[in-house]
């Protein structure tokens, strides 16, 4: 199912979306805190220069010496950059730079810099900024698979169907993240459901996130919900690392909150 | 307001608006897909209401064009509100046959 990953024994995934704000930091954050607990050596880079988030969801922020531009230019040896994770020994961070030019380097340089840390990784995922110009090209250069995310919501989807488009054009292979579903108003019909969703967009589903207050607590304090036992959302993405290392996992059903769960929220018992 | 909550705590479904969603998002990923621009569209449904007033009499305000996707293919659906062939030109019983002849014959010297 996986394009084969050559001599090295690492996949290169590009978390994208097209369409901002979706939750491709944080999935991308969160994935590969998942995958790092699981035991796999998880490298992930903020390829979204000018806009660095994914430091800031791993409350890695503090920790920035040199980042992925310093690297490209050579300013710096490879290992420099890294920062490893507070949380696990097996997440390293490879930040983005903050300066201003979002086209100071190009794909062949982004496949250049991955060359450099396939050796020590067994799963590298690359946070790829929004839209599709340079930096989502370079996102999406040197990659095995793409984890598409979108939300259940029209203008998410249709520029995750674009991204897919543009993706299969580079022969990259995408999989779906579903996130931020709620089980309620698709059961009242007033949100689209993951059927649906999978119809239109006709590719395969590697994850369901439902919506979450846990996750925008843990973007709070730099600690990805799946380090939080009680986070729904995390045992989600403990699911979608498991998937991504091969396990068959079947999709969840999103099950509505029933009368008397609706009423104790409500009641805020 | 009490409706609402009722709304809520009874989980009565409300929402059509998933089956509008879904229909505009096929138009536009259609478009997307096939690289229609939206003056593209604009000038196939030009066409189309042209050629159709050729035959029929078409009520333009209510034409639509719309995409539906089965299994395998999407399909094109034009909805075309006509009123049957443009009424023609009533002709007394008699003359038909006279005129008739006169064709033939002009028929027959262009020959």
């Amino acid at each position: 199912m996986s394009k084969e990953n050559g001599t090295s024994g690492c996949e290169v995934l590009v978390v994208t979306s097209g369409k901002g704000g979706v939750g491709k930091t944080t999935t991308t954050a969160t994935l590969g805190s998942a995958l790092a607990l699981l035991g796999q050596r998880t490298l992930v880079i903020d390829a979204d220069i000018g806009l660095r988030n994914l430091d800031v969801i791993l409350g890695l922020e503090n920790r920035i010496v040199f980042d992925l531009v310093d690297v490209a230019k050579g300013k710096c040896k490879p290992a420099q950059a890294l920062i490893k994770s507070k949380k696990s020994a097996n997440l390293y961070l490879l930040p983005a730079s903050q300066t201003d030019d979002k086209d100071v380097i190009d794909e062949e340089q982004f496949c250049s810099l991955l060359e450099h840390y396939k050796s020590q990784f067994r799963f590298i995922l690359i946070d790829s900024p929004a839209g599709i110009e340079q930096g989502f090209r370079n996102a999406a250069s040197g990659v095995d698979r793409a984890v598409v995310v979108t939300t259940p919501e029209v203008s998410a989807i249709r520029d995750a169907d674009r991204v897919i488009g543009l993706l299969s054009a580079r022969g990259i292979e995408s999989l779906l993240v579903v996130n931020r579903l709620d089980p309620e108003m698709v059961k009242r019909g007033d949100m689209l459901s993951l059927k649906d969703v999978q119809d239109i967009l006709g590719i395969e589903i590697v994850g369901l996130v439902e919506r979450d207050e846990s996750v925008i607590v843990a973007a709070n304090n730099g600690e990805p919900v799946v380090f939080d036992p009680k986070s729904k959302a995390g045992r989600s993405f403990e699911k979608i690392a498991k998937r991504l290392m091969g396990e068959q996992i079947p999709i969840e059903n999103p099950v509505a909150p029933t009368f008397w769960q609706r009423l104790s929220r409500t009641l805020g018992v | 307001m009490a409706t609402g909550i009722f709304n809520r705590w009874f989980g009565r479904k409300s929402g059509t608006s998933t089956a509008n969603a879904k229909s505009r998002l096929h138009f536009v990923l259609v478009q997307d897909r096939a690289g229609l621009q939206p003056e593209e569209l604009n000038s196939f449904r030009r066409e189309m209401i042209e050629v159709i007033n050729k035959y029929f009499q078409i009520d333009e305000e209510n034409f639509d064009i719309s995409y539906q996707r089965g299994d395998e293919t999407t399909t094109l659906v034009i909805n075309s509100p006509v009123t049957l062939k443009r009424p023609e030109k009533v002709r007394p019983i008699g003359e038909g046959k006279k005129n008739r002849d006169k064709d033939n014959k002009s028929i027959a010297n262009k020959k």
